[in-house]
């Protein structure tokens, strides 16, 4: 069995399973929707009080913010790999015939699915309700931005391992630390809010951290704002360097990890 | 008489324990304690990033962002110091069969869940962290504060948190009915509520505010007993919504628990195995 068909099968595994359990899922997915409506009601509020207040136009941060949760789970890559040490159940994926980044990277892909259907697509249909226009800057831009979102799960896995090393090597609670990587993730990867917005020139500090390879960038390139290839190029540097980090501690810490359950 | 002694010594006890489980490892502890601190803010930040980068948000000024946001985790600070172990998060409780751990002890339920979940050394960051902002809030305001106001104050907080932990009964007691499938409701609600609870929702049109209030109460966490607080409200009746929400969202979750309590008096809980394991 090839690479590519192992990793569409665990895909597809975690995809139905997923679905498979009771339909209380899609409360989720629900609350996404809700989420943004009130996202984008909060910037007319501010582009009302205050029309010249930024740079960009109201209909860019409006597309920015839609996109961002229309992509959501696709800009905050997650494998959920620490719950899966909290719990011993990774013991099971050292036994599959498949390299455990991708096998956590294909499980990812196929926990998008249910995601893409009962939140993402609602969403792209609601947008002319919601007066949003979702269409990219133009075509270049929607190109590079499936790159670029390539580009973010790349460097998101990468991020989860290192977090994930980091949890062994502290000893520390898989809980304590996955909620505080979600926590700053969505501040320091524009998930949310534009960097751009961000007052005190925090933006331009944290465009150059990791985390805004995940979401920030992506977005940047699709509602036009900012150079592409740098922003690629930056995206390309963090993906090698994490890679190379989260390789080295994996190696270093192995004989530290300690799990119990499954 | 003999109730509240009752209560005020099984709230004791539990502070005790909570005082135990926090001190058997002091790295753990300020771990825990630090990172719920950082959640709290976190969960803010973007309301704070905006109105420091916009001054204010629509008709709210920064000080009255600065108190809303208090408010809102002064409330989810309440409930994390009274209704912590899974009482919040009664959907766990409920589906993993563990009610019998409540229903053997001889106290009545509502007891148990009353203090239970006391929890004020692990729970108590994000309420020191909301009162303080609270107070930060305020004294940028220079608001005259009354007796009268102050109490107010407090109804609204407390109505507030009996909304939410409200909220959460109604839906935890799905686990009622479906164990499996319901056992985690309460994760995506307090979620969102954790989201959402720092936004001013003036900009929302009728229905989809009405859906808020009604349907999902996320406006009756901060944003509405704010807006009457501080009198961005000339309307009266605004003060008075989140008690009376609060009234009519209490009644509705303790009669849907005891419809599910009924149900589960026949059917039990099937979820563990004899050997202990969960299905």
């Amino acid at each position: 069995m090839n690479l590519i068909h192992k990793f569409v099968r665990t895909a597809a595994m975690e995809a139905s399973g997923s679905a498979g359990e009771d339909a209380y899922f899609i409360v989720r997915f629900v609350f996404r929707i809700l989420r943004v409506i009130v996202l984008l009601s909060v910037w007319r509020a501010i582009f009302a009080a205050k029309p010249l207040a930024m740079e960009q136009s109201m209909a860019t941060i409006l597309t920015y913010t839609l996109v961002a949760e229309i992509f959501a789970e696709q800009l905050s890559p997650r494998t959920g790999i620490e719950w899966q040490m909290f719990d011993g159940g990774i013991a099971m994926n050292y036994l599959q015939p498949m390299a455990l980044a991708l096998q956590f990277a294909a499980r990812m892909v196929g926990s998008w699915m249910l995601g893409l259907v009962l939140a993402s697509l609602p969403l792209l249909l609601l947008a002319p309700l919601l007066g949003v226009n979702v269409l990219p800057v133009n075509a270049t831009a929607a190109g590079l931005f499936v790159l670029s979102l390539t580009l973010s799960a790349v460097v998101g896995v990468a991020l989860d391992f290192v977090f994930a090393a980091l949890i062994v090597y502290v000893q520390g609670s898989a809980y304590v630390i996955g909620l505080m990587r979600v926590a700053i993730s969505a501040l320091l990867s524009g998930a949310v809010l534009p960097l751009s917005v961000l007052p005190y020139g925090l933006g331009d500090v944290f465009q150059w951290l990791p985390f805004a390879s995940t979401a920030s960038a992506p977005l940047r390139i699709y509602t036009g704002d900012g150079q592409p290839i740098i922003l690629i190029i930056v995206q390309i540097i963090w993906a090698v360097l994490l890679w190379l980090l989260a390789n080295w501690l994996w190696r270093t810490n192995r004989e530290r990890f300690v799990s119990y359950g499954g | 008489m003999h109730t509240l002694t009752r209560l005020l010594n099984l709230w004791r006890i539990h502070a005790w324990l909570d005082y135990l489980f926090a001190t058997r490892s002091l790295r753990l502890f300020a771990l825990n304690y630090i990172s719920d601190g950082v959640l709290a803010v976190a969960s803010v930040s973007s309301t704070l990033l905006l109105t420091a980068r916009f001054d204010g948000i629509g008709p709210w000024q920064p000080p009255q962002i600065l108190f809303m946001l208090g408010y809102a985790m002064t409330v989810t600070g309440v409930l994390a110091s009274l209704f912590g172990y899974n009482i919040l998060y009664i959907g766990r409780r409920l589906g993993r069969g563990q009610l019998d751990h409540t229903l053997i002890q001889p106290q009545p339920i509502w007891m148990a869940l009353l203090t239970e979940g006391f929890n004020p050394f692990e729970g108590s960051i994000s309420l020191l962290t909301g009162i303080a902002m609270l107070g930060w809030g305020l004294n940028q305001l220079q608001f005259s504060v009354t007796l009268g106001w102050l109490v107010a104050l407090l109804i609204s907080l407390l109505a507030s948190a009996l909304i939410m932990l409200a909220f959460n009964v109604l839906w935890g007691s799905l686990a009622f009915w479906a164990p499996r499938g319901a056992e985690e409701i309460n994760s995506p609600l307090i979620e969102m509520f954790a989201q959402m609870k720092g936004y001013p929702l003036d900009g929302l049109g009728p229905l989809m505010l009405g859906g808020l209030l009604v349907g999902l109460p996320i406006g009756f966490v901060a944003w509405l007993p704010c807006r009457a607080l501080l009198g961005l409200s000339t309307s009266p009746i605004e003060l008075l919504a989140t008690p009376l929400a609060a009234l009519l969202f209490g009644v509705l979750a303790v009669l849907v628990f005891r419809r599910g309590l009924r149900h589960y008096m026949n059917v039990g809980s099937r979820r563990y195995f004899d050997m202990g394991h969960r299905r």
